[in-house]
């Protein structure tokens, strides 16, 4: 533990937060941070999917292995995910079902009577826990406008006298064991990009070439004022990064026109959640995750009792 | 395995009917003599991983 510190201290401004969706910024910290913290977002934060299905009777057209996985993706409230066991850590069980620490059960039942096609939709799951049921997606659904009688996730569709019956059992789990278990839809972060036009360069422009150049960027990152005539960034984070204007100034024969680089110390964040849990908790819970990740690199002491302590992690750790 | 294999019900593949064999019958139907039979669906619960 000699050597100089390289402790920081990131700061972290939330742009944009909404249940399934947040937007912020993260400084002071470098590229392994943000990106560890993308990749624990991704494939660690915990939430609750279906993992085990037992199935009575299946008339249906889909087979059982079809249904069994379609039920596995069906996103399920998970604000208790954090706070539950994982079914292999669980000493007071089995894992059939009955454990209230660690499982959540499912049954679904449903037969077609009539000569019109029932869909078989996640508001037919029954769960056994009011605090664990399939995502409800009403309130977005109307806010996009779609129809209101959606509802659910279709399973299956049934025809007259088909009829599926079956019992689930949805267990605590983590995306890097299997996709269904990760809370986020897509987490990407972008270098902040500092853009400094060559004012006096731009001024030996005439108003013609300002135009072109202004429109060779394929997104709106500069803007010609109709007024003064001159080129202002009006959105740096637009810039994809893709040269388009650096190329065009080039051609122009007016290289270093603009000054593009990405601060290696700012990164803004977009989080979209699957609705298992709120995005704002999915942030919170990643760094959880992380701090107890970083604990348990801190505490072992490469000793074989500290890998025994922290079995998963430690296996982890050297590459398991 | 069953100390007694007990007789599985077949489904007639050209008349519906409903056929039950032992082992080393031949597989027709006694009602038409048709020689395609399905085997239905078990009536136990089967257990599947979703994944």
């Amino acid at each position: 533990m000699e050597g100089s510190s390289y402790q920081r201290f990131p700061k972290v401004k939330i742009r944009e937060l909404r249940d399934d969706y947040a937007k912020f910024e993260l400084r002071d910290t470098d590229a392994s941070m943000a990106n560890a913290l993308r990749r624990v977002m991704i494939a660690e934060v915990p939430t609750i999917a279906i993992d085990l299905v037992e199935i009575e009777v299946n008339s249906s057209v889909l087979n059982d292995e079809f249904i069994a996985h379609r039920l596995g993706l069906i996103p399920l409230t998970s604000e208790r995910a954090m706070s539950m066991r994982f079914s292999r850590d669980c000493d007071a069980c089995d894992g059939d079902g009955q454990c209230e620490f660690c499982s959540v059960e499912f049954h679904l039942r449903a037969k077609c009577h009539s000569d019109q096609t029932l869909d078989v939709t996640s508001k037919d799951l029954y769960s056994s826990d009011h605090t664990v049921v399939p995502v409800d997606f009403s309130d977005s659904a109307a806010a996009t406008g779609e129809a209101l009688d959606t509802k659910g996730i279709i399973i299956v569709k049934l025809r007259r006298g088909q009829e599926l019956r079956l019992r689930a059992i949805a267990r605590k789990g983590i995306g890097k064991d299997h996709a269904k278990w990760s809370p986020a839809a897509t987490v990407t972060f972008m270098y902040e990009p500092s853009i400094h036009i060559n004012e006096d360069l731009m001024e030996t422009l005439t108003l013609e070439e300002k135009r072109t150049w202004v429109e060779s960027c394929p997104t709106r990152v500069f803007e010609l004022d109709t007024v003064t005539h001159q080129v202002m960034v009006v959105d740096p984070e637009a810039y994809t990064y893709d040269d388009e204007v650096i190329k065009k100034a080039e051609a122009m024969g007016k290289a270093g026109l603009v000054d593009i680089t990405a601060r290696e110390d700012s990164f803004i964040f977009t989080v979209e959640s699957t609705g298992a849990i709120k995005a704002s908790q999915l942030i919170l819970n990643a760094i959880d995750i992380l701090k107890q990740k970083l604990d348990a690199v801190r505490l072992s002491d490469d000793t074989v009792e500290a890998d025994d302590q922290f079995g998963e992690l430690g296996a982890h750790m050297r590459g398991g | 395995m069953d100390p007694q294999p007990e007789p599985v019900s077949y489904i007639c593949g050209d008349c519906g009917m409903e056929n039950t064999l032992k082992q080393g019958d031949v597989i027709q139907c006694r009602e038409c003599g048709y020689r395609i039979l399905y085997k239905k669906r078990t009536r136990r619960i089967v257990q599947y991983e979703a994944r």
